[in-house]
């Protein structure tokens, strides 16, 4: 379970403040597939990285007691100037998960061939997108926390991901940052709707994408 | 639940340390060898003009081990906190992993700095013993206890500056003039005996010039007047650590990972 509770949180720039988030409260129990809508700086990304831990909220708390993924996106989580293999290396190291069976996984999945070898800053977009979410599937979370990755990749490779993540691993629970209503459709049971640093999680999908929508 | 989080925790520090030597000195470089060559490589031209301006007693005692004491913990002070400033920032996309956590990081990089920087105090030690500039220390054990004080000292900084640069900039802009100020006031140049009686009650109460006075007595024993109070220094430095290490959790809640 992945329990947020009046999480806040505020960014400061040129002695502003900007509350990015409200008091959002929600709850995912395990297995469930939540889908995150707002607008562009609603805080969808803000919010993914609160439940992540790369940032700590202002106020209020995130318990959880499931292992969640770090945030899969367009970007983070990389060290660019070190390789491929030394970057996995080192994410296999931290989580205890032996260097061969991570690479044999990345390698087959991600599909970046010598490309391994080269610092990870040298890869285009889709390659770090593929690389990030291949590491992720390897490591095994009980929950994945996606910023609109699923979109990122070739067909082959959105096939893939699809078969690895929502059938082979249909158990585990997902969040999902997005702005296409068919994706979310297609792969999420409930929505939180983020609109104006307040949070809302909705049980009827179809209402959430309406007032998305709208907003 | 602790032993298996202090698992983690030891995995995650050393993961982080080899990563660590990784971006810092590349692969196929020399590597660690470099921590040791580097503060040398400050520290042996200083000492010998040093040397060379001043002659090689001062208030009769032997310059050389009285330098060789003196800078290796200024150099520790210096780049762990001169490192720390803003590494929060420079690192915030290891915090993508959550289980990495800030301390960890300040961790890696203040155990290589630590074991780089007693590497050479050996190293400096066998170049100068060599040539006879420094003997073998008096008292090896009060020479060890000054220099842990010296070493907690420059960690409980780190801590401090770190999670104080977190906030604002302006830690930053004074950590320069202050990192040489810190020459002059910290005990470097002088033995407390060496000060009138009121400077001598103030300079003693910082943990630093305590330290010291600890190391002095180490290198010289007996042969010159020293005022090291280890209960003292312990529990300052104990406060500062917890203050760094609160300054620290207040600092995360300001980092921005891009």
């Amino acid at each position: 379970m992945i329990q947020a509770i009046d999480v806040s949180k505020e960014y400061r720039s040129e002695g502003r403040v900007h509350r990015v988030l409200n008091s959002v409260s929600f709850t995912v129990q395990r297995g469930e597939k939540i889908a995150v809508l707002g607008r562009n700086g609603a805080g969808k990304s803000t919010l993914l990285r609160l439940l992540g831990g790369v940032e700590v909220p202002t106020s209020g708390r995130i318990d959880q007691t499931m292992s969640l993924s770090w945030p899969l996106g367009l970007q983070g989580g990389f060290q660019g100037s070190l390789t491929g293999n030394d970057n996995l290396r080192f994410i296999a190291r931290i989580y205890n998960k032996p260097f061969d069976y991570i690479r044999a996984y990345v390698d087959d999945f991600a599909e970046l061939g010598k490309f391994l070898s080269e610092p990870v800053r040298t890869y285009s977009t889709g390659m770090r997108a593929r690389f990030a979410f291949a590491l992720s599937l390897a490591v095994d979370f009980d929950c994945y926390l996606i910023d609109e990755i699923i979109a990122a990749g070739d067909q082959r490779f959105q096939r893939r991901s699809h078969e690895e993540l929502f059938e082979k691993r249909a158990d585990r629970a997902m969040i999902l940052a997005s702005h296409i209503g068919d994706i979310v459709k297609a792969y999420c049971s409930r929505a939180l709707v983020l609109h104006r640093g307040r949070g809302k999680l909705f049980d009827d999908l179809d209402l959430a994408l309406d007032i998305y929508n709208s907003l | 639940m602790f032993w298996r989080g202090l698992a983690v925790q030891w995995r995650v520090v050393g993961a982080l340390t080899i990563r660590e030597i990784y971006t810092r000195f590349g692969r196929e470089s020399l590597g660690f060898a470099w921590i040791v060559a580097e503060p040398l490589v400050f520290a042996v031209p200083v000492l010998f003009m040093w040397r060379a301006l001043r002659g090689s007693h001062e208030h009769g005692i032997a310059v050389m081990p009285f330098l060789w004491s003196g800078y290796l913990p200024i150099l520790l002070f210096r780049h762990l906190g001169g490192r720390i400033l803003l590494f929060i920032r420079g690192n915030a996309g290891l915090l993508y992993h959550r289980r990495v956590k800030i301390l960890d990081i300040f961790a890696a990089r203040a155990i290589l700095e630590i074991g780089g920087n007693l590497t050479a105090l050996i190293a400096s030690f066998a170049l100068f013993y060599a040539i006879g500039a420094v003997d073998v220390p008096q008292d090896l054990p009060m020479l060890y206890l000054g220099y842990f004080f010296m070493i907690w000292w420059a960690v409980a900084a780190a801590l401090i500056i770190g999670g104080l640069s977190e906030r604002s900039d302006w830690v930053a802009q004074i950590w320069m003039p202050y990192s040489y100020m810190y020459l002059v006031f910290s005990g470097f140049f002088y033995l407390a005996d060496w000060l009138p009686p009121a400077l001598r009650k103030v300079a003693l109460y910082q943990p630093y010039t305590q330290a010291y006075e600890m190391i002095r007595a180490g290198v010289f024993g007996s042969t010159i007047k020293t005022y090291g109070d280890p209960a003292y220094t312990a529990f300052i430095l104990g406060i500062l650590t917890l203050i760094g290490l609160w300054v620290m959790r207040e600092g995360r809640k300001y980092v921005v990972v891009e």
